[in-house]
């Protein structure tokens, strides 16, 4: 379902000094896996991810995403392939503090103008499913960080996307809040929702719903 | 495509400004400060040029002065009968009138002199005639201006004011009304007294006048009557009331257009703080950017929202500017603005700004702030919506 | 020179104006020629980054531009009071030989700036933006069309003289005088009515036919043609005046600002039309220009037809 082909991705911060973030790496990921990438920092598996979510191009190579071409698509075709195949969740939750729940779980709604009945019925089964219903419109900050947690997840699913893409969402949380991540992936799973996670965090390391574990290293995938 | 409003837009918009309280509050407060002085020199001048035209239409249609070596001078009061045969004059008034230096108080007044039998060339002047005589029993009386009382009195004249001759000795003349003119513009700084008093005050002789006016029976011939006086004394100068209504709109624009370009320079001031504020991304707003971007916001829709904001923003800043401007000049009758152009003197600070509505004003004043604000705001926006994205969530 | 509040606010956008429309231009060419979706180079990611900018400022000119050609033509309005002998708009058009000219390019700019519009949208809507080039370029063209018109507004204003006295549309706008306008007078009325006629014929039936480029190229001529029929005939009609041909009076309340509606309906009839037959778009879409472009026409026709006619009716006689 995810195919990286020939993938090289070289980042040029300025005319002398480049950086080979990915070095002609191939992966496949099927529909409904649950893939960790494990490595390093600048291992290049975050790059991994920008790639499949169409927020960078890469230097040579093609991302394939069910059937469909993603590397080269104009930002605002790359913008609306992201809304609708893609739930990012982030390092540290990104959401915005002085909104509601609801505002921030919608907010990848926001450009399209939606009924108010339609966002209602999609916030709806986000919030029940991820059991922030009754915390709609309280205040974002003040809420646990368990609650904010969730939150994130819920925003990442508002467009029902196949895939789901987390980039070391432990890496800010304890252990009980990592764990609990680690529940709601599972619940994830259950929804046969392709996850792609990147984490450096040992907790993610032989779990049993995980289908695949890779690991990435300067720039290419260990075999 | 749908068209309809983006509220969710406008609301995310509106909460963003919010996030970013100081600077929002700083460019809303010097843009409201700087609407607000714009619209009310605007507002002020349309009401002055709406006195004034309705000031100028009472005032005679043409003016003939006599120049000596390019200065103005007394002219024979016998060109009257001359200028009552030229075709189309109406009516010829020779008149007596000039400025009073009052020392003590440091005004001038204008002193107007009234033969009262003679057909008068304004309808105040001709109810003051009938009303009140201005030589009774030997003595001289004079109606004055709301204006020139109130400063009489500071001097404790009050029931008769002693001007003082040329020639050093004086003359009394009692106070026989207070003017109640169409206009206070006009008359707050009048005095009208009799012709001879007048000539008196200024030592002119018996057959001289300060100059003559004319009545007109068809306004569409003052030119060429003016060419016929002109090729009959060639030493007058005249002026009619359509140069007066030019000269006047002329002024007002001269001194709004020093306003104008002192603004121009402050907005190009805002301008470029506005340029370097915006440019200047916090951290903060960079990663809000990405993220909305990685949620699946595209290029387009947060160049929207930037413009939102700064729609909303500068919109919001010129309403409250014109509205402060409003109550200022019509309700607060504008201290010390006024004064740039009505000009400095006691005497003439004391009338009522009529309210005059001018969508163009409105119009003006807009064009001239948000579009800049907006335009300022360009660059900013399209640099941050075209941020890359996964570099600034990391 | 003539200084007013009103025209310096035109004369600052003005130079707002030509400076984002330069970075626009400077910008359409970079893109223009070196424009290439396939590539990954950083090169071409810059570009891309700044089709926005170059979309997002002629956005913003063309918003602007519109309430502010208003906002030109009631200055204009308001000048003719300082101008010894203008009337109205008119006599301050005419003060200058640049007046006329400056108008023509305004209207030219705004058709510019819409069709523009509306093919980056077009463009856009698809993933390999394949109007890209061509629109840039045609950008590139507009650039000077756009700058002539700020540069002769600027001159304009800059030149006219308070104190010469000016003619007004009667002298004007009539067979005996020597203007620029006053050839069109020459034109016998009824050739000038079946040019109006025959055109507006010619647009219905190239519009049943769904003949896209000739129907485009007939709203273009009939942009021409109603102005003139409109200044030479109809606009006596509205004034009741046979001599009456100022095509700025009847914006005034006198006539019910009847003048916007005319002026809207021809512009929203023609700029559709012409879109048909210029923008690729989607088959939904092109019905949709095709109908509205007849629509407006079509009241047009009707709405400046209808004066001579009630006319004759209140009356019994032509003018």
């Amino acid at each position: 379902m995810i195919e990286l082909k020939n993938i090289t991705k070289i980042y040029e911060i300025n005319k002398s000094d480049k950086v080979i973030a990915l070095d002609d790496i191939n992966l496949r990921i099927k529909e409904g896996e649950l893939v960790v990438l494990k490595g390093a920092s600048g291992s290049g598996k975050s790059t991994i991810l920008s790639l499949i979510a169409a927020l960078s191009k890469p230097t040579s190579g093609e991302v394939i995403v069910d059937t469909k071409k993603i590397s080269k698509l104009p930002d605002n075709f790359a913008s609306v392939y992201r809304r609708d195949n893609i739930g990012f969740i982030f390092q540290k939750y990104n959401l915005i503090p002085t909104l509601s729940v609801k505002e921030n779980i919608i907010l990848p709604l926001v450009p399209l103008n939606p009924d108010a009945s339609d966002i209602q019925n999609k916030l709806d089964i986000v919030t029940n499913r991820f059991n922030i219903s009754h915390k709609e419109n309280a205040i974002v900050r003040n809420l646990s960080g368990g609650e904010q947690q969730r939150v994130a997840i819920a925003r990442a699913n508002i467009n029902d996307p196949k895939i789901i893409i987390a980039d070391e969402p432990t890496a800010n949380l304890d252990e009980k809040l990592s764990l609990h991540f680690i529940e709601i992936l599972r619940e994830l799973k259950v929804l046969n929702k392709t996850i792609v996670v990147a984490t450096h965090d040992p907790l993610f390391f032989g779990l049993d719903f995980v289908d695949r574990e890779i690991e990435v290293h300067n720039g290419k995938i260990v075999v | 495509m749908k068209n309809k409003i983006n509220l969710y837009l406008i609301e995310y918009a509106i909460n963003a400004i919010l996030r970013q309280k100081a600077k929002s509050f700083f460019i809303v407060f010097v843009f409201t400060l700087l609407t607000f002085l714009l619209t009310s020199v605007f507002f002020i001048t349309s009401s002055l040029k709406y006195e004034l035209d309705a000031t100028v239409d009472s005032l005679p249609q043409i003016i003939v002065q006599k120049i000596k070596a390019g200065r103005h001078y007394d002219i024979d009061e016998d060109v009257v009968d001359t200028l009552l045969g030229i075709e189309g004059v109406e009516d010829a008034v020779a008149r007596v009138w000039g400025y009073y230096y009052f020392a003590n108080a440091g005004v001038n007044f204008s002193v107007v002199g009234l033969n009262e039998y003679e057909k008068q060339y304004k309808n105040s002047f001709e109810k003051i005639v009938k009303k009140i005589e201005l030589e009774k029993d030997d003595k001289s009386f004079m109606v004055v201006g709301r204006g020139v009382q109130k400063v009489m009195n500071k001097s404790y004249y009050k029931e008769y004011f002693n001007f003082i001759k040329p020639d050093g000795t004086l003359k009394k003349v009692n106070l026989g009304g207070v003017f109640d003119a169409d206009t206070e513009l006009e008359s707050n700084d009048v005095i009208v007294m009799s012709k001879d008093s007048a000539r008196e005050i200024f030592d002119m002789d018996e057959d001289k006048a300060t100059d003559v006016v004319l009545k007109v029976a068809n306004p569409k011939e003052v030119r060429t009557i003016v060419s016929k006086i002109k090729s009959i004394y060639p030493d007058t100068r005249i002026i009619t009331s359509d140069d007066l209504k030019v000269s006047y709109q002329n002024i007002f624009d001269y001194k709004s257009g020093i306003f104008l370009a002192l603004f121009i320079v402050s907005l190009f001031t805002f301008f470029i703080i506005i340029y370097d504020k915006s440019s200047g991304l916090s951290s903060e707003e960079k990663r809000e950017i990405g993220i909305l971007k990685a949620i699946g916001w595209r290029v387009d829709d947060v160049l929207k929202e930037k413009f939102y904001e700064s729609f909303i923003i500068s919109f919001f800043a010129y309403t409250l500017g014109v509205g402060l401007a409003f109550v200022f000049v019509y309700m607060f009758q504008a201290p010390l603005l006024q004064n740039i152009f009505v000009g400095y003197s006691q005497l003439k600070t004391d009338f009522e700004l009529p309210f005059v509505f001018d969508f163009q004003t409105l119009f003006l004043v807009f064009f001239l702030s948000v579009p800049i604000y907006i335009g300022a705001t360009i660059i900013p926006s399209w640099k941050v919506a075209t941020l890359e994205a996964d570099e600034v969530i990391r | 020179m003539i200084l007013t509040p009103e025209v310096l606010a035109i004369l600052i956008l003005d130079v707002i104006f030509a400076f984002f429309g330069v970075i626009a231009f400077i910008l359409s060419i970079k893109i223009f020629f070196g424009w290439n979706l396939e590539s990954v180079s950083q090169g071409q990611y810059k570009l891309e980054k700044q089709s926005f900018l170059t979309a997002t400022i002629i956005k913003y000119i063309f918003v602007i531009k519109v309430p502010l050609f208003l906002f030109f033509i009631f200055t204009l309005d308001k000048i003719s009071h300082v101008l010894t002998g203008a009337m109205c708009a008119a006599g301050v058009v005419d003060a200058t030989p640049y007046g006329t000219y400056l108008f023509i390019l305004k209207i030219i700019n705004l058709y510019l700036f819409a069709y523009w519009l509306v093919l980056h949208n077009e463009d856009i809507k698809h993933e390999n933006q394949p109007y890209t080039k061509l629109k840039f370029g045609i950008f590139i063209i507009a650039f000077f069309f756009f700058i002539a018109e700020l540069v002769v507004e600027w001159v304009m204003f800059a030149s006219i003289n308070v104190d010469k006295m000016v003619s007004c549309c009667g002298t004007l706008y009539s067979s005996s005088a020597d203007s620029a306008i006053s050839s069109i007078f020459s034109i016998d009325t009824p050739i000038l009515l079946s040019l109006f006629y025959g055109n507006f014929f010619f647009i219905v039936v190239f519009y049943f036919l769904k003949r896209k480029y000739l129907f485009a190229i007939s709203n273009l001529l009939f942009i021409v043609i109603s102005i003139i029929s409109l200044i030479v005939f109809f606009g006596t009609y509205i004034y009741e005046l046979p001599t009456h041909h100022c095509p700025f009076c009847f914006l005034q309340s006198d006539y019910y600002y009847v003048g916007y509606l005319i002026y809207t309906l021809l512009f929203i009839g023609t700029f559709y039309g012409i879109v048909t037959g210029f923008v690729k778009e989607s088959e939904k879409n092109i019905t949709k220009n095709y109908k509205i472009s007849m629509m407006f026409n079509f009241f047009y026709v009707i709405l400046l037809s209808l004066y001579p006619i009630v006319f004759y009716i209140k009356n019994g006689v032509w003018l």
